[in-house]
């Protein structure tokens, strides 16, 4: 069966009317994924958009058709940990226990508890959708947030200069050097890839597995709704959001770009860089021919190894 | 029948918390509560204590571990100190909120600044408006026993909140005394398994637990949680005495009344200085003055209407508090005590006294001091407002 025919044949976990923005990614990333999850599933959403727009239930329904609950912003993979023990003191060591949080919750406030589960190998599948901020509370600044971005915390001047001063922490990257058994970055715009990847996450049954989403924000960002998966891609193919997975360190490039876009491409049609200057552009293409440059040197001594 | 062993505070609670079989521990060592942990990860290491161990990476993991175990349905203990009960004070009030019947001792330390690592309960009284019960103890059989109680008061299905057992940091903590271990099929009779029955994330009955609410539902919530605290109140005093008719020991439930028959002073105390503050009213008895004592057991619930009942009669009395509440330039329970006796018709003649901060001992010469003051103080009728310290260097002597 393909993943076309595997989607539609799946029911969808997540009841229709949640509020997100019209033409939301991460609404059809959580739709995609909990399709591959299943019913026995206990979901982690923390506030973030995926928590505000309801799939953690209002007025009486639920907004998700499996377990759901609010962790606080920074406690997910804790709570997440102990939900794990809770059910293996009980013997029950099948169901999945995973979380859906936005960058806010799991690179800022959220990341010691993340990576204390990551390093005790607690069972839990973290799944972060990264749109770079903290977007239902009007777009502040995260540290998952790129160099030169505008939003409400880094605000641009009248003469243009202004945006986030420093560079998107490279989150993929932190969590695959917690030498966990799996983590995987992925993006809207490639659902073959990302299925699969949920899938080999759900396999894992000794320690944590993380993927890292890539979700451009329609409305933080300044996207136009059909465009935004366009934007996704093009953030893939110029290799600023590179498409990886590593198993205990043991890196995997999963879609190789040869002949890259530049990251103006990408930047183009995203309205929070519009500001940015020729310098400001070079640097973050510098960057991301420095973090490519590094990733493929591990894919590398992987491959040796 | 029972063990005697020679146990410190923390090898107490320790084995408490083993005997009463958790499924879920998780916990961070933190000063003075860090034996607590290595006694319980070698009683789990030993085969002792079958339970799922986490050892975290902070207090605030460890009580968001907790949160989630507790919602699949199953018994947890943690402990911790100061600066950690500070760490954890989000999933903290979350806890109780959520109504998870979780078990922690807190092992009662002064909070920084200035650096300090010595006891003092002020890092679990400035958390007493945050939900859960609190009781506080003398000495480490009290340890023991209240902390086995404690499970079976948490999970009353008219109660359902999370519990502190509180003791004072190094007096309790690091001394050693003598202490009765039940056998566990005892503590098996009178604790038997935890089953939830209230909240539970479980996919064979999906739910979604604590969503977004408005204020009319939290106001529901927060009716049912009052209640639940003083629903307590009733199950504190019956599970005393089911453990009293077990296995001997009675230590009073809410407070405790010692030479109170025919008194016309007393001390009020909370924790370990209750020891010396013994001794001293022996000593006042010899000497013909009738003086009482009442010892807090329970800070939340506030046993209001039992501590004014045993105040009733009384001309003149003095709280010890070990810890300062600011702005009332008192110490804690001295508030909590005169809102108690607000409403009582007896309005005795009182004094605030603060001492024994930052683990400096309160001596016998200061509580008999204290007590010299409370005697004096009666036939002014004084009801004085502001802290009087009990301070080592200006202290009397006891002969």
């Amino acid at each position: 069966m393909n993943v076309i025919e595997k989607l539609a044949t799946r029911e969808d976990l997540i009841s229709p009317g949640i509020s997100a923005c019209i033409g939301c990614n991460v609404e059809l990333t959580l739709r995609t994924v909990m399709k591959i999850l299943g019913p026995n599933t206990v979901l982690a959403i923390p506030p973030g958009c995926m928590g505000g727009v309801g799939v953690v239930g209002w007025n009486k329904q639920s907004g998700a058709k499996v377990p759901v609950f609010f962790p606080l912003l920074d406690n997910t993979a804790s709570m997440l940990s102990g939900i794990r023990l809770g059910y293996e003191a009980q013997g029950r060591h099948d169901i999945n226990v995973v979380a859906f949080a936005g960058d806010g919750a799991t690179v800022d406030a959220g990341f010691q508890a993340l990576s204390g589960a990551a390093e005790r190998g607690d069972r839990i599948l973290y799944i972060c959708y990264d749109n770079e901020g903290y977007m239902n509370t009007g777009y502040q600044r995260s540290s998952s947030t790129s160099r030169g971005a505008w939003t409400s915390t880094t605000p641009v001047s009248k003469n243009g200069t202004g945006g986030k001063r420093q560079h998107k922490k490279d989150f993929p990257m932190i969590m695959a050097m917690h030498d966990i058994p799996y983590m995987a970055s992925a993006s809207p715009a490639y659902v073959q890839d990302l299925v699969r990847k949920v899938e080999t996450a759900m396999a894992v049954t000794e320690g944590l597995a993380y993927i890292h989403i890539y979700n451009p924000c329609l409305t933080g960002w300044g996207i136009k709704s059909e465009e935004s998966i366009e934007v996704a891609r093009k953030a893939v193919k110029s290799r600023y959001f590179p498409l990886f997975e590593a198993r205990h360190r043991k890196v995997k490039i999963n879609v190789k770009t040869r002949n890259p876009i530049p990251v103006s491409d990408y930047l183009r049609d995203i309205k929070k860089f519009r500001h940015l200057g020729e310098a400001e552009i070079q640097e973050l293409q510098r960057i991301t021919d420095e973090r490519y440059t590094f990733l493929e040197a591990m894919e590398r001594v992987s491959e040796e190894a | 029948m029972s063990t005697v062993d020679v146990l410190n505070g923390n090898k107490a609670a320790a084995w408490a918390a083993r005997l009463a079989r958790p499924q879920v521990i998780a916990a961070y060592p933190i000063t003075p509560q860090t034996p607590v942990v290595e006694y319980l990860t070698q009683f789990y290491a030993d085969g002792q204590l079958q339970c799922q161990m986490s050892e975290v990476d902070s207090e605030h993991s460890a009580m968001s571990i907790l949160t989630g175990a507790s919602l699949t349905g199953v018994r947890c203990y943690t402990a911790t100190s100061s600066q950690g009960l500070a760490l954890m004070y989000e999933p903290y009030f979350r806890a109780s909120t959520l109504r998870l019947p979780i078990v922690m001792n807190i092992v009662n330390r002064e909070m920084i600044s200035p650096q300090t690592v010595w006891g003092g309960p002020q890092d679990s009284l400035t958390l007493r408006d945050a939900g859960w019960l609190q009781l506080y103890v003398e000495d480490n059989q009290e340890i023991l026993d209240t902390t086995v109680q404690a499970f079976r008061i948490a999970e009353h299905p008219e109660v359902l909140l999370p519990i502190n057992v509180c003791y004072d940091g190094f007096y309790l903590s690091h001394m050693s005394e003598r202490v009765e271990i039940p056998e566990q099929e005892e503590v098996d009779e009178f604790l038997p398994p935890y089953t939830s029955k209230h909240i539970l994330l479980d996919p064979e009955r999906p739910a979604a637990v604590d969503p977004l609410t408005s204020g009319y539902l939290l106001r529901e919530y927060r009716k049912k949680h009052m209640a639940a605290q003083q629903a307590a109140r009733r199950v504190i005093t019956e599970v005393n005495a089911s453990y009293a008719d077990r296995f001997g020991r009675d230590w009073g439930g809410l407070i405790e009344q010692y030479r109170m028959e025919d008194a016309k002073y007393a001390v009020v105390t909370l924790g370990s200085v209750t020891g010396a503050v013994r001794e001293i009213i022996d000593h006042k008895r010899n000497a013909g003055i009738p003086v009482g004592l009442v010892k807090v057991r329970s800070l939340r619930p506030f046993p209001s209407r039992e501590v004014a009942e045993a105040l009733g009669r009384i001309e003149s009395l003095g709280v010890i508090d070990r810890n300062v509440s600011f702005g009332w330039n008192t110490g804690i329970l001295f508030q909590e005590l005169r809102s108690a006796l607000f409403a009582s018709e007896n309005r005795p003649a009182y004094i605030p006294f603060v001492g024994g901060l930052g683990g400096e001992d309160i001596t016998l010469d200061l509580v008999n001091s204290a007590v010299d003051q409370i005697v004096e103080n009666a036939s002014s009728g004084n009801q004085i407002e502001s802290a009087v310290w009990l301070e080592t260097n200006d202290a009397r002597s006891l002969s």
